[in-house]
C-alpha cells in the first residue's frame, strides 16, 4: 500500500449505478468501521439524479483521527463497468477489486492489485428475485478483506433495515455472510488492522453536525427551502421537530425563508435557516435588512459549484466573494467557515452568541464536500454552551423610554444598543429598513437631507460598521500545523483544510519544510495579528476551491499580505492529499531551481 | 401606563401621507379596531414594506417591523411562527401584496397563517410617483402607460380565494365605520385575513369620486359570506364595486394551530435554552 502504514489506514471505495443503494451501502460500511473503533471520513459522489448514472462511495478509516479522503483507493467495489473504468487507476498497490466477472471486466490493473471475483449477483438471487441485495453481498466480502467481525456489519443491516419487514434485513444479512464466506476461503485478510470493537464513535455530516449544534444552542425556529447540498439540516429538523419541539417552515421561496427567519428573531426566538449559493443569492436583499434593523440572524450556505446551477452534487469553496459583498452597501456580517462537522457543531453556537451579541448576520460556510456529501466521526461532544442573548431587556431602563416609544437604537459607548422583543410591555419600537434615528424614526421622508439629520444618519451609519471592530476581537486567528520557519507555508480556508493536514504528514515523511495555516474564521479579520502570523511564513502557497483564490484576495485586502503560488481546483471534486502533496512537491523544486 | 392611556394605539409621531390621503383613513380605522379588540399595544406587532402605505408602523403605538418592499408577509409569518400569542398585522400597498411580493400572500392563504394582511390598494405606485400597478385599469395612464395601459389588472380577491383563503373582505377608506368593522373582525378570524382596502391616491391617481358613486355594502343586500361561489360572483360583480366580507370560514385550523401539534405548542421565542444532557445523548446515539 504505497508509503502508508497499511495497518492503520484503510481507503475503500464502492461505484454504481444511482438505485442500486450504493450510498446505504456506504453508510454500512462507514458504520461497520466507525464501530470498531476506526475514525472514519466519507464522500460521496453521486449526481443530480434519482437513477442511472454513476454514483460512488468513498470511505478513508484510520485508527488515528482524520478528516481528510486519504490516499488512492485500496478497496475498490465496483457494481458497473463504468465504475471499474473510472476509479481502478486510483487503485493502491497491495489493495484489491472485489468484483462480479459477469458485470465487471477486468482491464489495465496494476499487477499489485489483488482480483477478488465474487459471483454477487448469482448470491443476491437466493434471496429475492432481483439481484438488489449484490451491493450487501459486496460488504460482506469486504469485510473478509479487510478483517472485520462480520458481526459488526449484521448489526448493521440490522439497524439499516429493521423497519422494514424481518425478512428484509434476515435476507440481506445472509447474503453479506455469503460474500464473507466466499472471500474468506480466497484470501486472508490483506489488513491487519487492531479493531477496538468496544468504541463506537458517532458519525456525522457537517449539515446533521450544524442542526444538532443548533438545536442544542437554543434554536428552535428553522426555516428553509429544499435545495442541495443544504437539505440534510431541513431533513434533520423535520425529522426531530416532534422531539425537540422545533418550529420547521418550508418558505415558499429563499426570500420568504429569510424575511420569516428574520421576523421569527426579531420575535425573541433564536432562528436558523439555510441553503446554497442560489438560494443564498435570492436571500441577499433581507440579509441587509437584517443588518439594519439589527436583528441577529444566523444563515449557512452548503457551497456547491456554480455559477447559476452549476453541479449541484459537487463542491466548491466558491460563494465567499458573494458573502463579502452581500446587498447593497456596507453593514456589519461576520463568516465564519468550520472545517468540518465536529467544528461545525461548535460553531452553530458560537454563530447565535456573536449574532445576539452584536445584532449582526452571521454567515456559516459549508460546503458539499464536508456538508452533505462526507462524513466524519466526531469526538465527545460538549453539549455545555454559553447560551449568550446580549443586550435582551426585559424592563426599560428610564433614559430609554419617552412614554411612547423604547431607543432601541440607542448610541452607546460599544455600539450595541439594548434590544426587546415583542410582547414585552412599555419597550415598543420600529425597526426600520429606511435610515433612522435612535428611536427608531424614519431618516428617510421628511428628515433626509436636513441639515441637523446629516450626523444623525453619519452616526447611525458608524454606529452599525464600528461593531466589526469589536467582533475582531472574538475571530480566531489561523490554526498553525508543521515546525515555525518552513521553507513553504500553505494558506488555506474551511474544508481545505483538511486535505492539507493529511498531506503535511506524507510531506514531513519526505523531509519536505512545509507548514500550514487553516483559516476558519474569516470575516471581520483581526487584519494586524493576521500579517504579524504570516509573517513568520515561508513561501505562501496558497490552496482552496475556486478559480479566483477569493480567500487569498481577501487577505490580500484585508491584511495586505500577497500570495503568488496557487493550488486552486473547481472541476467540483474536494481537494485530495495527495494532490496537495503534489503541488508542494513541484513548488519546492522550482524554488530549489531558483535558489 | 397604557393602561391609564386613554388612546394606547396614539403615536407621537405624525404621518407624512399627502394631505387627503387615503392611507389616514386606514391608519384611524386600525386604531379604532385595535382599541376595540382589546388588545394592549406591546402584544401588537404591525409589519409592512415600502411605499406610501408601509410608512404606517410608528403612525400607531405598536410594536413593528418596516421591512423589504414586497416582504411584509413573510416578516409577519415568522414573527407569527416564533410566537402565535401575538397579534400579526401586515399592512402595505398594492405594488407590495399583489406585485412584487403576491407570492407570499397566495401561500400565506394556502397555509391560512394566521396573520391579518390589510393592502392599502390605490391602483398606482404612489411614493415612485405614479406608474403602473399590479391593479391598474386597462387604459389608465400612468407616467408608464402615457398612451393607456396594455395590462389586464390582477383580480386579487379572487385569486386568494382559489389559493384556500378563508378571510376575504374589500373595504374603503371612504367609509370609516365600515372599515374599522372589516378590520375587527379580520382580527377576530381563525387564519389568515386578507383586507382589501381601497386607499385613493389623491396625487397620481384619484379615484374617490369613482369609488364613493359606486360602491354599495354587501351586508347592505343581505349578502352571506359563507359561500364560496356566491363569493366568486360577488367579487366577479359588474354592477358596482361591492365592500364587505366575501368570504369567511372559521372550520379551517391555522397554520399556527397545525404546527403546535408537532411543535406541542413548545414556540421558539419562549423556548430559547440547551438541550437536557439526556436528550443531547440521545440525538449523538441516533449517529453511532
Amino acid at each position: 500500500m504505497s508509503e502508508k502504514d497499511s495497518d492503520a489506514e484503510i481507503t475503500l471505495r464502492l461505484g454504481a449505478a444511482a438505485g442500486d443503494g450504493i450510498q446505504s451501502a456506504g453508510e454500512m460500511i462507514m458504520k461497520v468501521l466507525s464501530r470498531s473503533g476506526m475514525h472514519v471520513t466519507t464522500y460521496n459522489g453521486n449526481q443530480s439524479l434519482i437513477r442511472g448514472g454513476h454514483v460512488w462511495f468513498h470511505v478513508h478509516a484510520s485508527t488515528k483521527k482524520i478528516y481528510s479522503l486519504g490516499y488512492g483507493i485500496d478497496f475498490l467495489i465496483p457494481l458497473t463497468q463504468l465504475s471499474y473504468d473510472q476509479h481502478f487507476e486510483k487503485l493502491n498497490q497491495g489493495g484489491a477489486v472485489i468484483y462480479d466477472p459477469v458485470a465487471v471486466k477486468i482491464h489495465d490493473l496494476d499487477p499489485k492489485v489483488m482480483q477478488i471475483s465474487v459471483p454477487l449477483a448469482d448470491i443476491a438471487l437466493k434471496y429475492d428475485k432481483r439481484p438488489i441485495m449484490k451491493n450487501t453481498v459486496a460488504l460482506g466480502s469486504l469485510c473478509a478483506a479487510i478483517g472485520v467481525d462480520i458481526n459488526v456489519l449484521s448489526k448493521a443491516i440490522q439497524d439499516q433495515f429493521g423497519r422494514k419487514e424481518p425478512a428484509v434485513a434476515e435476507n440481506n444479512i445472509k447474503a453479506a455472510m455469503d460474500g464473507y464466506e466466499m472471500v474468506k476461503k480466497q484470501t486472508r485478510p490483506l489488513k491487519n488492522i487492531q479493531y477496538n470493537y468496544s468504541v463506537r464513535r458517532p458519525a456525522m455530516t457537517a449539515d446533521y453536525a450544524l442542526a444538532l449544534g443548533a438545536v442544542a444552542a437554543g434554536c428552535r425556529f428553522y426555516a428553509a427551502y429544499p435545495m442541495s447540498p443544504a437539505s440534510p439540516i431541513v431533513h434533520w429538523m423535520a425529522s426531530h421537530a416532534k422531539k425537540l419541539g422545533i418550529t420547521v417552515f418550508l418558505g415558499e421561496d429563499e426570500i420568504s425563508v429569510m424575511n420569516a427567519t428574520i421576523g421569527a428573531s426579531y420575535a425573541g426566538a433564536r432562528a436558523m435557516c439555510a441553503t446554497s449559493g442560489g438560494g443564498f443569492a435570492l436571500m441577499q436583499e433581507a440579509i441587509g435588512e437584517a443588518a439594519m434593523t439589527e436583528t441577529p440572524v444566523v444563515v449557512v450556505d452548503v457551497m456547491r459549484a456554480g455559477p447559476s446551477t452549476g453541479l449541484p452534487t459537487k463542491t466548491s469553496q466558491g460563494d465567499l466573494n458573494m458573502m463579502l459583498g452581500i446587498s447593497q452597501d456596507d453593514f456589519p456580517r461576520v463568516i465564519l467557515a468550520p472545517r468540518n462537522p465536529e467544528e461545525s457543531f461548535y460553531t452553530a453556537p458560537r454563530a447565535f452568541n456573536l449574532a445576539e451579541r452584536y445584532q449582526v448576520p452571521v454567515i456559516i460556510l459549508l460546503d458539499f464536500a464536508i456538508g452533505d456529501g462526507g462524513y466524519s466521526t466526531v469526538d465527545n461532544l460538549n453539549f455545555a454552551f454559553e447560551i449568550d442573548r446580549g443586550k435582551l431587556l426585559s424592563t426599560p431602563p428610564p433614559a430609554y423610554t419617552n412614554g411612547y416609544w423604547f431607543k432601541r437604537f440607542a448610541i452607546t459607548d460599544d455600539n450595541i444598543s439594548p434590544r426587546s422583543i415583542p410582547g414585552t410591555p412599555d419597550m415598543m419600537f420600529v425597526a426600520k429598513t429606511d435610515e433612522h434615528d435612535e428611536w427608531g424614526h424614519d431618516l428617510s421622508d421628511v428628515l433626509a437631507g436636513l441639515k441637523e439629520y446629516l450626523p444623525i444618519r453619519r452616526r447611525m451609519h458608524e454606529k452599525r460598521m464600528k461593531k466589526l471592530e469589536e467582533i475582531k476581537k472574538e475571530m480566531k486567528l489561523p490554526e498553525i500545523y508543521g515546525p515555525s520557519g518552513a521553507d513553504i507555508s500553505i494558506i488555506t480556508w474551511g474544508s481545505s483544510s483538511n486535505a492539507v493536514r493529511e498531506a503535511l504528514h506524507e510531506l514531513h515523511k519526505k523531509g519536505v519544510s512545509v507548514n500550514s495555516f487553516e483559516f476558519s474564521d474569516i470575516y471581520p479579520m483581526q487584519e494586524d495579528e493576521v500579517r504579524k502570523i504570516l509573517s513568520t511564513a515561508g513561501i505562501m502557497v496558497d490552496v482552496e476551491v475556486n478559480y479566483s483564490a477569493q480567500f487569498a484576495k481577501l487577505l490580500k485586502r484585508e491584511a495586505g499580505v500577497e500570495i503568488n503560488n496557487f493550488f486552486l481546483k473547481y472541476d467540483g471534486e474536494p481537494i485530495y492529499p495527495e494532490e496537495v502533496e503534489k503541488h508542494i512537491l513541484a513548488t519546492r523544486k522550482e524554488v530549489h531551481a531558483i535558489a | 401606563m397604557p393602561l391609564l392611556n386613554p388612546k394606547p394605539f396614539e403615536s407621537d409621531t405624525r404621518a407624512d401621507w399627502c394631505p387627503g390621503c387615503g392611507d389616514f383613513g386606514v391608519l384611524a380605522a386600525l386604531k379604532d379596531a385595535l382599541q376595540k379588540s382589546g388588545r394592549q399595544p406591546h402584544e401588537v406587532v404591525v409589519v409592512s414594506g415600502i411605499g406610501c402605505s408601509s410608512n404606517l408602523p410608528g403612525y400607531i403605538r405598536t410594536y413593528g417591523f418596516h421591512g423589504l418592499h414586497g416582504r411584509p408577509v413573510p416578516v409577519a409569518v415568522g414573527i407569527k411562527n416564533a410566537n402565535p400569542k401575538l397579534l400579526v398585522i401586515a399592512t402595505a400597498g398594492d405594488g407590495d401584496e399583489y406585485g412584487i411580493g403576491f407570492n407570499h400572500v397566495v401561500h400565506a392563504a394556502r397555509r391560512n397563517d394566521d396573520i391579518k394582511l390589510i393592502v392599502m390598494n390605490n391602483e398606482i405606485y404612489g411614493l415612485t410617483t405614479g406608474q403602473l400597478s399590479p391593479t391598474s385599469k386597462l387604459g389608465q395612464k400612468t407616467k408608464t402607460s402615457p398612451d393607456g395601459s396594455i395590462i389586464y389588472p390582477l383580480k386579487p380577491l379572487p385569486t386568494i380565494l382559489g389559493a384556500g383563503g378563508t378571510f376575504i373582505a374589500r373595504t374603503f377608506s371612504g367609509d370609516p365605520k365600515h372599515m374599522s368593522w372589516v378590520i375587527q373582525e379580520a382580527i377576530k378570524h381563525r387564519g389568515f385575513a386578507l383586507v382589501d382596502a381601497i386607499s385613493p391616491c389623491v396625487t397620481w391617481h384619484n379615484i374617490y369620486d369613482e369609488v364613493k358613486k359606486l360602491f354599495y355594502r354587501l351586508e347592505d343586500r343581505g349578502y352571506k359570506p359563507d359561500d364560496e361561489n356566491e363569493a366568486y360572483k360577488a367579487m366577479n360583480a359588474q354592477d358596482g364595486i361591492p365592500i364587505g366580507i366575501f368570504y369567511r370560514r372559521e372550520d379551517k385550523q391555522s397554520f399556527q394551530e397545525r404546527l403546535a401539534e408537532i411543535n406541542g405548542g413548545r414556540w421558539a421565542a419562549d423556548n430559547v435554552k440547551s438541550l437536557g444532557s439526556e436528550i443531547a445523548q440521545s440525538l449523538v446515539q441516533e449517529m453511532l
